[in-house]
């Protein structure tokens, strides 16, 4: 397109072949061409103000459509950015607060309710040591029962030998020997009493040995409970530690592929920069179209009057002072694609 | 809470990059349009450092600038030019309008961030 209109516009300035725009030329200038009003001179007027407008028109679309599709690219990448962003943001704190978190309460929750069973049965321990202190003490009273025992038959023998003797010596031991038959009546009390109490002894030894042979019983049970209790708490621990290290495992893999995703969407999004300068050299170089129309009028005009012909060069130097990109300049002056120049900073 | 920057840029792909580099630095980013958006998004809001193209619709860069500084709650706020531009007497334009610095498109985000960092503690 640029190569057509710079024919067009040197045909319009008199360079083009067989064609001049003056009536009248300069010394040393091209032959005199046709004048004003000639129709070659008329179809390039016509054509050029015809073709500029629909130069620009499709410029004008191509920058729109160019605009409006990387504007809604950068933007949708500019909404992955930011909700990656809350993502990862999400992630670090569910593996900070929710991970080892969760499985620190549980652990402590359940090592409490492990605790109390723990305790339990401790108590019960103990109650079972009492009661085996209980049948010794018992044990004791049952030796010392049978004490009494023989030594309340060995009274009630001696104070039968007392009466004997009493007896034996007639009316002098009349009062020894109701004396000795008092004592023998003791003795039979205190080995009646003694009697009792070895039957008592062995009532309470059998209720002690009963509860005692129960407790030992429930406690064997419990503990083999709270044996079992660990064990399984230990397993649920150690379930639940896999699922967390899998979660983290798993999360660190996720968090490591958004911050590549990120990484490499930020890089794209650098490179989209081109539109911004895509669309000034279109600018520019719509403004260079419409500016062609112009231009040859202008030289029509000039060969209507026989004014001096268009300078060309007055004309490329115009286009080029319009530049803002350095590159620009320089495609303007190579007549080829020029490469993009890397970032400056200047600090004023 | 970070240090608020306004960018400024009539194109969305320039004020995305600038954005994502800015908010992944830690800094809250406002954005405008063109020279007039940004006057009107300023409305006495504390920013910290702007970030502003030259050539823009309705009101371009250094009219923005000159702008800004007008105001007492921008007049020491530092201004960066970020432009496709490269002539020498806009950047004269725009460091006599009260410009700081002059960076040029196509540009890296880290460079933009040494710039930014330069001028503002982050």
């Amino acid at each position: 397109m640029a190569e057509l209109l710079w024919i067009l516009l040197g045909l319009a300035v008199g360079g083009g072949a067989g064609f001049s725009l003056g009536r009248r030329r300069t010394a040393g200038g091209p032959a005199p061409g046709p004048a004003a009003g000639d129709p070659h001179l008329h179809s390039v007027s016509r054509l050029t103000g015809s073709l500029a407008p629909v130069w620009s028109a499709q410029i004008v679309s191509s920058r729109t459509q160019m605009e409006t599709a990387v504007g809604t690219l950068t933007e949708r990448f500019g909404e992955i950015v930011e909700n990656l962003d809350t993502v990862l943001a999400s992630s670090a704190g569910a593996l900070d607060e929710g991970g080892a978190g969760t499985f620190d309460r549980s652990r402590e929750r359940l090592g409490g309710v492990v605790g109390t069973l723990d305790d339990a049965l401790a108590t019960k321990r103990q109650t079972v040591a009492e009661l085996r202190t209980l049948l010794a003490f018992n044990d004791e009273l049952a030796h010392m029962s049978g004490e009494v025992t023989a030594i309340a038959a060995q009274t009630n023998l001696l104070a039968l030998n007392a009466s004997i003797e009493a007896a034996r010596i007639g009316r002098a031991g009349a009062a020894f020997g109701v004396v000795a038959d008092e004592v023998r009546q003791l003795a039979d009390r205190a080995l009646g009493t003694s009697e009792r109490m070895a039957e008592k002894v062995g009532r309470v030894e059998s209720t002690i040995s009963a509860l005692l042979s129960h407790a030992e019983q429930t406690a064997e049970h419990e503990n083999e409970a709270v044996a079992g209790a660990n064990a399984e708490v230990q397993a649920v621990l150690d379930d639940l530690q896999t699922v967390v290290s899998g979660f983290r495992n798993s999360s660190a893999d996720l968090e490591r592929a958004a911050v590549g995703i990120r990484g490499d969407i930020s890089d794209s999004l650098v490179n989209l920069q081109f539109q911004d300068r895509v669309c000034q050299v279109l600018e520019h170089l719509q403004a260079s179209i419409d500016r062609l129309p112009v231009v040859v009028s202008d030289a029509a005009e000039r060969a209507r009057t026989d004014a001096p012909p268009i300078d060309p060069d007055a004309v490329l130097g115009e286009m080029e002072a319009s530049y803002t990109m350095a590159e620009e300049v320089d495609s303007h002056r190579s007549k080829s694609g020029a490469t993009v120049r890397e970032s400056e900073i200047t600090f004023f | 809470m970070g240090k608020t920057i306004l960018v400024v840029d009539d194109s969305a792909s320039v004020r995305q990059v600038v954005s994502i580099a800015l908010k992944g630095a830690g800094y809250d980013v406002l954005v405008g349009t063109d020279g007039k958006d940004a006057l009107a998004k300023l409305d006495g809001r504390r920013v910290h450092l702007i970030i502003s193209d030259v050539n823009m619709p309705n009101m371009d860069g250094i009219q923005f600038v000159t702008e800004a500084k007008k105001l007492a709650a921008y007049k020491f706020t530092p201004i960066i030019m970020l432009t496709t531009e490269s002539q020498e007497d806009k950047k004269r334009q725009a460091q006599a309008a009260g410009a700081k610095a002059w960076v040029t498109k196509p540009f890296q985000p880290e460079q933009m961030l040494a710039a930014v960092s330069k001028l503002i503690a982050p």
